[in-house]
């Protein structure tokens, strides 16, 4: 489990000349820290850090308030069309998004938003896999507390927000979860998008240290490690929500 | 009349979308292309120009010093330098394909072709004397590599010839001399054979002579270094060249220096190509576990510290050849092109003259990445080579030819089907002359068809197609809300519009970068487009017919089947460890975290670490595998075993994805339900069949098919451990469809591909759909 990552980290601690050593070791001589000071200032990592943050922000907050709407929507709403419109939404995941790519480039570019953060993040405000992770996990909250309220005359809006989400948290913590570490470790349509440096990305940022003479293992790994350290905490912080589940026992009708 | 301010609503965020977009559009329509053939010596307009490389983060500061001194010296000209570190092709061609090339950007073989036969580069050397370019000043071989009938389409910037790199420390162990200039074939061999080495007497070798990767472009040259050729000297056909008897005879030689003679390494990964696999050959030849290695200029970039810090004793020696005095050498070159699109061409010409420069050349020679196209940089970066190695390449340019890569169209199919027919004979074993003659008949036919196609390419425009695609969607959609609001009954109109509203944030943002490029991607199914010219000629259902007799694709669909029946094992054991873990005591946030590690971890250093675990000779598994007494796998190396070493590699992965659902699942039930189960005596494993299961069944259920639907879309992982193969064994779909869109431009044929695996996987999803849903009502 751990060899990767322990790969990772002791490779961004070696000099140039040690990482190719075969059979390849494990742990370093001497211990490099130059590597991370510099790999993190031979580009603008900071400007980097900036925009993937943003981007990432605006994402997961988007992609937990649409995706729950529209779960919400296809667990408890009953309206016409709807099992047509899921089974819709569902099969936008089915086809690869190589093929998909350049023609939602070309929708971008006729947009005029090439480099720009619009490009980066309204594609993706909302996630199909984020909508059906939350409707099955709607599907198993018993439906007597909506009940209750809806005989209070709550709206659908209030049995939305004020019953539905509350209940949710393990499921939402998971989303914003992945939604974070795919928004972070997105490559390819940062990438195609953008060209300036002042708006690329940190997974952008990172591929810059390979070229075709080949890799530069030690900078490259060391702002992986980098890169990779907000999601660990952020999986940190948030394990305790998946952990907590619901205290069901404490909002009895 | 409450549904009518939401319908208003839900047609108020469509236009909002879309209104932005609309006027951007507009702005965007009437790009004015200059055509004066001629450099004004006048001041330039106030402009900017986009210029793209492939340059590191190393390199980056280099060409950005240059953009800078070129804004010296034209300070109304702003210079955007764009570094694309990898996947420079797809961003070249999308570029190509939303009308937003760069002015100047560099150019190397796989492409030229292709964008020379449909008249998208500016001819250059008319420029040249205004530019103060000397076509004399650079080497001719490399100059010749950009020339087209007398065209010029890039401006030289650097080039490579192949030789070989030798570790003189194990030559000197193994008492043998050292390669003379004038080598020949027998010369290399017995080499080899005197440096392939059993060192810890297991009865395998542990030190190889030399290295042989299936990569076209290593071995070209060495076919001509034996007087053979792949095409005839025209380049129309490979008939009788590509089966002649000298051609057959080197590529025997270099397979037998696997399957016979077992000099070189079993071939582990494919990734050498892609800067390099550490347990590839780079790595062992850096490791000293692999005396000489074919390799180009590029090697020495890296390998330049290790000959600094005095770890590698390394020279080059020239190509072996066939008989004494036979040179024969390829050259691959780089250099900086001007886009027929660009506004302002003339400047652009200057800036990419201007980039191949002189004083450019010596700016990049300070830390060199590459050989200089200018015979006198090259000198001067020759004598500040301590190691005498740069000296050895530069000489080498006198017998560098063109690579046929730079002259036919289509070349990344050639090189595949080259690649693929030599694979036949290294891992099937199929007689050479016959899987030659094969690939030539297949070659010839491409290059048949590829000629009688139509060669009028429609000039670039902004591509405005998709915005047609974009607004039709929408007034179809709008009609199809509002139809079916009017069409419902008044009592569930508050119903509908209700859970419009609630869906349509999200409709929003599939509809428009999902939904239409999806019905576009349809479109395109019936027709053929190459992405970079605006042709798109309807061919009526001819992709899918062709598909039909595709042995390749049916092969990845099989490859993609067995492959995702990885998912039910995986899922077995990332729910064994979900309840391991779900346990709320201390230690348990840890384990989590490790078991959640790889599937964020770089998806390099994975690749990485698997192939040197799966390395037959060096690697973890077999070592632990030979521990227990157990036979040692042949794992990535044999066509046999390669697509189960990446189930198995998956599956690892994935725990961390599955583990967490599962975790979030397992906390949705309430804790209510095992209370009054251990109230009745239910022991853990009733508990676990009758409350666990079935209650969980919506997580299952959802990891089932988000598992399902990302194995069939597996990509990356193919990508970069094995590139599909050995033998198409690790073929898999969505790798198939890359490799048919963006290496070989069939933008239409690759599109009926995803629409076919898209009706499969949507008809798996919909039959798991059913079959739980069945289950939820018999419980």
């Amino acid at each position: 489990m751990l060899i990767p990552f322990i790969w990772m980290v002791s490779t961004s601690l070696m000099s140039e000349v040690e990482v190719y050593q075969f059979p390849p070791r494990l742990f370093p001589k001497e211990i490099k820290w130059s590597n991370y000071t510099g790999a993190l200032t031979m580009l603008p990592f900071g400007r980097f850090f900036l925009n993937t943050f943003l981007v990432t922000t605006i994402a997961v907050l988007g992609q937990l308030i649409t995706c729950s709407m529209a779960a919400y929507a296809f667990a408890r709403l009953r309206f016409k069309g709807r099992d047509g419109l899921f089974a819709l939404f569902m099969s936008t995941m089915m086809v690869p998004s190589i093929v998909t790519l350049i023609p939602a480039y070309l929708i971008v570019a006729t947009f005029g938003w090439m480099n720009s953060y619009w490009a980066l993040f309204t594609p993706i405000l909302t996630s199909v896999w984020g909508i059906f992770l939350l409707r099955q996990f709607f599907l198993t909250i018993p439906t007597s507390y909506e009940e209750a309220a809806r005989l209070e005359g709550a709206s659908e809006w209030t049995v939305y927000w004020k019953v539905i989400l509350p209940l949710s948290r393990p499921a939402l913590a998971t989303l914003a979860v992945f939604a974070f570490m795919n928004t972070w470790k997105d490559f390819l349509w940062p990438l195609l998008v953008t060209s300036k440096n002042d708006m690329r990305t940190l997974e952008v940022g990172i591929a810059m240290f390979s070229s075709l003479q080949g890799t530069n293992w030690p900078f490259q790994m060391a702002a992986a490690v980098v890169v990779l350290l907000p999601i660990l905490i952020l999986f940190m912080a948030t394990q305790r929500y998946f952990i907590e589940g619901i205290s069901l026992s404490g909002i009895k009708s | 009349m409450r549904y009518t301010v939401r319908s208003g609503l839900v047609i108020v965020t469509f236009l909002w979308a879309l209104g932005p977009a609309q006027i951007i559009a507009q702005e965007r329509s009437s790009p004015s292309t200059g055509s004066n053939p001629i450099v004004s010596t006048e001041r330039p307009p106030k402009i900017t120009l986009r210029v793209a490389t492939w340059a590191s983060a190393e390199e980056f500061e280099l060409e950005q010093r240059m953009a800078e001194r070129f804004m010296q010296l034209y300070p109304e000209i702003t210079v955007e330098h764009e570094s694309i570190p990898s996947s420079y092709r797809e961003k070249i061609l999308a570029a190509y394909a939303a009308g937003t090339v760069p002015d100047v950007f560099l150019l190397d073989s796989p492409i030229i072709p292709a964008l020379m036969n449909r008249g998208l580069l500016v001819n250059l050397s008319p420029y040249e004397p205004q530019t103060g370019i000397d076509p004399d000043d650079y080497y001719e071989a490399v100059r010749a590599v950009f020339l087209n009938n007398g065209e010029l389409l890039a401006f030289p910037k650097d080039f490579t010839p192949l030789l070989i790199y030798y570790n003189r420390a194990l030559f000197r162990k193994a008492n043998l001399p050292y390669p003379s200039e004038d080598w020949t074939w027998d010369d290399f061999l017995s080499a080899a054979k005197a440096l392939t080495l059993d060192e810890d007497g297991d009865g395998k070798p542990d030190q190889f002579g030399s290295a042989f990767d299936n990569k076209l472009y290593l071995w070209q040259p060495w076919i001509w270094t034996n007087g053979g050729d792949l095409f005839a000297p025209d380049g129309t056909t490979t008939k009788g060249v590509l089966t002649s008897e000298k051609t057959l005879e080197a590529f025997q030689f270099l397979v037998d220096l696997r399957v016979k003679h077992g000099v070189t390494p079993p071939m582990v990964g494919v990734g050498n190509s892609r800067g390099g696999a550490i347990q590839g050959t780079v790595g062992m030849f850096y490791g000293g576990r692999l005396a000489m290695m074919p390799s180009g200029r590029w090697a020495y970039v890296r390998m330049r510290p290790y000959l600094q810090s005095g770890d590698l004793d390394v020279g080059v020696a020239p190509l072996p050849s066939r008989f004494k005095g036979q040179k024969s050498n390829v050259i691959y070159a780089a250099g900086w092109s001007v886009s027929k699109s660009s506004p302002h061409r003339e400047w652009a010409v200057r800036l990419a003259a201007f980039l191949s420069s002189e004083e450019a050349q010596l700016i990049r020679a300070e830390s060199p990445i590459g050989i200089p196209s200018l015979k006198k940089v090259a000198a001067i970066q020759a004598s500040n080579d301590p190691f005498g190695i740069e000296q050895v390449f530069m000489e080498e340019a006198a017998f560098g030819r063109q690579s046929w890569g730079t002259k036919i169209d289509d070349f990344s199919r050639i090189e595949y089907i080259l690649e693929s027919a030599l694979d036949r004979t290294l891992f099937g074993n199929e007689p050479l002359p016959v899987v030659m003659e094969k690939a030539s008949q297949e070659i010839d036919q491409l290059i048949a068809t590829n000629a009688a196609q139509s060669k009028d390419f429609a000039p670039l425009s902004g591509n405005s197609q998709i915005m047609g695609f974009l607004y039709w969607g929408c007034l179809l959609v709008l009609i199809g809300v509002g139809a079916s609001i009017v069409s419902v009954r008044r009592k569930h109109r508050y119903e509908l519009t209700t859970g419009l509203s609630f869906i349509t944030p999200s409709f929003v943002v599939l509809f428009v970068f999902v939904l239409i490029p999806l019905v576009f991607s349809l479109y395109l199914s019936f027709h053929q487009w190459d992405i970079i010219s605006s042709n798109k000629p309807f061919v009526g259902t001819s992709n899918f017919e062709a598909l039909l007799s595709d042995a390749q694709f049916w092969k990845a669909i099989s490859n993609t089947f067995i492959y995702t029946l990885h998912v039910p094992i995986g899922m077995v054991i990332s729910l064994g460890i979900a309840l391991l873990l779900s346990k709320n005591t201390r230690g348990m946030a840890f384990w989590r975290m490790i078991f959640f590690l790889p599937s964020v971890s770089s998806m390099v250093a994975i690749a990485m670490v698997w192939q040197w675990m799966y390395h037959p000779e060096f690697g973890l598994v077999n070592y632990g595998l030979r521990f227990f007494g157990l036979p040692p796998g042949t794992w990535l190396t044999d066509p046999k075993t390669a697509l189960i070493s990446l189930m198995i590699v998956n599956i690892w992965i994935s725990i961390g994805y599955q583990m967490v659902i599962f975790l979030a699942g397992l906390k949705g039930i309430p804790s209510t339900y095992y209370d009054a189960a251990r109230v009745d005596g239910a022991n853990w494993w009733h508990q676990f069949v009758h409350i666990t299961l079935p209650l969980l069944r919506p997580t299952t259920l959802f990891i089932l098919v988000t598992s399902v639907i990302s194995s069939f879309q597996v990509f990356t992982l193919v990508f970069i451990m094995t590139e599909g193969g050995p033998l198409d064994a690790t073929e898999v779909v969505v790798h198939n469809i890359y490799r048919n869109a963006y290496d070989f431009l069939q933008m239409g044929y690759a599109s009926a591909m995803a629409w076919i695996l898209f009706l499969i996987v949507g008809a798996i999803t919909w039959l798991q759909f059913r079959i739980t849903r069945k289950r939820v009502t018999y419980s």
